[in-house]
């Protein structure tokens, strides 16, 4: 017989071993699509998971993806543990990118060192005013975070678009859907030669950093924690829940931003029609993948970032669509969910009863 | 025709806890059973597996000799057990009639006429076409009432039907009570409050910690003795000592209004009184009168005009909690796992919430975990929580210990003014009287208190002047030693 019961405590271990189970239980049920699709299991997980890691360049391509990917998983991480559902930062990023690309096509004919600074300070700025809006409504109108601000990523996405093929358009152009290239000032300097991994991932290890210390060092931070707990405490302790509400979609908003400009501003160097793979939405899976700690953010974001990869690799030499790596995405998301059942249930087995 | 209940070897075991260990009752019809117990000794366990909504680990249950299967409270309803909850499972938007005609399969016209016979039979008047959220808290338990009698049930169990009810009330209440079992309904009453025992009930079980104590006639019993046997212990009893004569002035409410958009809350409306120091101003009243919206404008949760709340030579009513904590005020809400403490968090972490400048808790905006750490092993020890880990998570506290945690966290600081909120809600009796005697004790430091609660005989012990409020307005403020709980009950009912 097995028996389902209740844990006295949610375990610890449990709680930092359920993300592994989740992973593990992804390959196996990834394997057994592959099969089911025609491929051999483990040849078809080598190409997803080792091949495109396998090399330098490949290790760059994937500290390259998975730096947007930790910076806005680490902005959402300030959200979720207040309880303030930001799913929107794919429209952040988007805006933020909008916001430092117009400041660095403003300069595209001069070259400083104070362009750069200017032009991560813009994206910041960008990201942090489209986060106010779902921030202001939700705390003055009562409005539905999760539907304002999912509802602006597609907003953001039509600006850009907008911009990218009339007003910004490159004059020299041909009419593709993109603006001058930036002055090498207004760009994040490459690291390696060869390689495209950029400057960027000090800005996303810097944000770990920071936001360790805020959450565990600061009474800001033990604010933001009570008023996520429960806005009546946070209210009898005297703390002022609404201003912390804006305050986690601001910096939110800011770590999205900075993501966009690290896209836009690292290997290509001008604003397009497709800013982001989606990081927006995939850091979500990454934050919760972590456990919504800076530690675990930073496995998560290089492990969900292989998922980029693996698509990539798959598709060039098994012909499977790249697509495959959301389904990979979503069977983290699925399992992690899942597993989470373990952290309050156990299961017991009780031998057989006549 | 006789019923016959019989609960035979029921256990059930919770991760940590036997809350029913090897209980057998036997129940018959004609009389009323009373089953007594703390908070925690099980008898709410025992009840909800009486009807249907926890199925025990052992034991069966039998209805005149039949073994019933009780899977969900479906079961029990079709079994002819009915069950007065203590929240009320009432649609507050929905009228009486369409409250009772939803789990109802009759027609309404029939329902209709049911319900008139049943209101006519037992003397109650309630319009039955009126929302339930216009109804007073006696009428709305007689609608559940009504809903178990429409089914004609065998077995009626009421479970703490009269926390919510005022004197009046309950006496209606046990009126009704003793009719239904002359006709032949079988009465399980459960309740920790002995003198309602003692008037009502003809045979009594006692339960502690899950066991079954005794089995008794009520007249063999009296209130002593009953208690002895629910605590397990001899109680010692608090006495109070004389009010001191003190003039001294600490906080004035003058003019105090509050006007909520919230239809569910209560407005507070033109609210006057002071309390001088070292003295202990009860406000009675049935839960839901404006106690919770009275609590938050004092405590600063909800801020009011700045010149209503004057304290100690200051006008505060525009201040925050915080702030006011730093005119030496101190709170204790009522609900203690969602606004006083946070479960999910340490033991020192749920110190650092009463935070004063003095107190170094945070040295410039940074958390300043050592000093926070020994603040929390100095509230424990002074406090006797019941622990000596300040960082065990404060949810695996008991109800007692968690109270003790608060109420030293508040009062470590040496506050002029303690406002509390039904401090001993849900808890037993020892750590009731730890709470009380901690009170008392702070009123002879000549600090001064306000003791919001719902606990009539808790406010008779404690305060020195007592007023009601009654639907956001206080009544006048008495002389304890003038006031008996009857007086207090006409007024909490509305009555002048």
């Amino acid at each position: 017989m097995i028996k389902i019961v209740k844990r006295d405590q949610p375990s610890r271990a449990i709680f930092f071993l359920t993300p592994i189970l989740a992973i593990f239980l992804t390959l196996v049920a990834g394997g057994l699509i592959f099969y089911i699709i025609g491929f051999k299991p483990f040849e078809a997980l080598k190409f997803f998971f080792i091949v495109p890691i396998a090399d330098m360049y490949g290790f760059s391509e994937l500290l390259l993806k998975a730096t947007p990917l930790c910076l806005i998983a680490i902005g959402l991480s300030f959200c979720f543990k207040s309880n303030n559902w930001n799913i929107g930062a794919e429209g952040q990023l988007t805006f933020g990118a909008i916001v430092s690309g117009g400041v660095a096509l403003i300069f595209y004919e001069q070259e400083g060192f104070y362009i750069l600074p200017i032009v991560i300070l813009a994206g910041a700025i960008g990201g942090m005013l489209y986060a106010s809006i779902p921030a202001i409504l939700k705390t003055y109108f009562n409005t539905n975070e999760i539907l304002v601000s999912l509802m602006l990523v597609y907003v953001s996405k039509l600006i850009l678009d907008y911009l990218v093929v009339g007003p910004w358009s490159n004059p020299e152009g041909f009419n593709f859907p993109e603006t001058r290239q930036f002055s090498d000032s207004a760009r994040l300097p490459i690291l390696f030669e060869g390689l495209r991994i950029h400057a960027g991932i000090f800005l996303a290890l810097a944000a770990v950093v920071a936001s360790w210390f805020i959450f565990y060092k600061t009474y800001l931070g033990f604010q933001m924690k009570v008023s996520g707990f429960s806005l009546k405490t946070a209210k009898y302790a005297g703390y002022k829940g609404k201003k912390m509400i804006i305050l986690v979609f601001l910096i939110s908003g800011a770590c999205a931003g900075l993501a966009g400009v690290g896209e836009i501003t690292g290997p290509i160097g001008q604003l397009h029609r497709e800013v982001s793979p989606d990081y927006g939405f995939t850091a979500i899976i990454v934050a919760f993948l972590g456990r919504l700690h800076p530690i675990g953010i930073i496995f998560a974001s290089l492990i969900v970032a292989i998922t980029y990869l693996g698509a990539e690799t798959a598709q060039i030499f098994m012909q499977i669509p790249k697509y495959t790596g959301q389904v990979f995405q979503g069977m983290i998301l699925f399992f992690l969910l899942a597993s989470d059942y373990l952290l309050f249930f156990k299961i017991k087995f009780t031998g057989l009863k006549k | 025709m006789n019923t016959n209940l019989k609960i035979s070897n029921v256990t059930k075991i919770y991760p940590g806890c036997v809350a029913n260990d090897n209980v057998s009752l036997e129940f018959n019809s004609g009389k009323i059973y009373a089953l007594l117990g703390e908070n925690g000794a099980g008898k709410s366990t025992l009840v909800k597996i009486l009807s249907g909504v926890i199925i025990p680990d052992e034991g069966k249950i039998y209805l005149n000799e039949n073994n019933l299967k009780l899977n969900s409270p479906l079961d029990a309803k079709k079994n002819d057990i009915g069950m007065v909850f203590q929240h009320f499972n009432l649609f507050e938007t929905l009228s009486v009639f369409e409250n009772l005609i939803i789990d109802s399969d009759e027609q309404r016209k029939s329902l209709r006429e049911k319900i008139d016979s049943i209101m006519k039979k037992y003397n109650f008047s309630i319009d039955l076409d009126i929302p339930v959220l216009n109804l007073s808290a006696g009428q709305k338990q007689k609608v559940e009432i009504i809903r178990c009698l429409i089914r004609n049930p065998k077995v009626l169990i009421m479970d703490e039907p009269t926390s919510v009810l005022t004197e009046q009330e309950t006496s209606e209440l046990f009126l009704s009570l003793k009719k239904f079992s002359e006709e032949g309904i079988l009465i399980i009453y459960i309740t920790h409050k002995l003198k309602e025992v003692m008037q009502l009930c003809d045979e009594v079980a006692v339960m502690r910690r899950g066991k079954l104590v005794s089995v008794s006639q009520i007249k063999n019993e009296n209130i002593e003795s009953l208690a002895n046997k629910m605590v397990g212990q001899n109680l010692k009893t608090i006495k109070k000592r004389k009010a001191k004569t003190s003039s001294d002035q600490l906080i004035n409410i003058t003019n105090l209004n509050f006007i909520s958009e919230d239809p569910f809350e209560t407005n507070l409306n033109n609210i006057n009184f002071s309390v001088n120091r070292g003295e202990c101003l009860g406000i009675a009243g049935i839960s839901g009168n404006g106690q919770s919206e009275l609590f938050q404008v004092l405590s600063g949760e909800i801020l009011s005009d700045k010149n209503s709340i004057e304290y100690n030579k200051n006008y505060i009513g525009d201040l925050n909690p915080q702030e006011r904590r730093e005119y030496l005020m101190a709170f204790s809400p009522e609900d203690r796992l969602e606004q006083a403490a946070i479960p999910q968090m340490a033991i020192f972490e749920n110190v650092a919430l009463n935070n004063f400048k003095s107190s170094n808790f945070f040295n410039n905006g940074l958390i300043n975990e050592n000093k926070i750490k020994e603040h929390s092993k100095k509230i424990i020890s002074d406090f006797n929580v019941n622990t000596d880990n300040i960082e065990l998570k404060s949810q695996f506290l008991s109800g007692g210990n968690l109270q003790k945690l608060i109420i030293g966290r508040e009062l470590i600081t040496a506050p002029d003014l303690l406002i509390c909120f039904n401090p001993t809600w849900g808890l037993d009796v020892g750590a009731i009287n730890y709470i009380h005697e901690t009170l008392i004790k702070i009123n002879e430091q000549n600090k001064s208190i306000i003791l919001i609660s719902t606990d009539t005989d808790e406010l008779l012990k404690l305060s020195d002047k007592i007023s009601v409020i009654h639907k956001g307005k206080l009544s006048n403020i008495m002389n304890a030693d003038e006031v008996t709980s009857e007086k207090l009950g006409i007024l909490m009912g509305g009555g002048n």
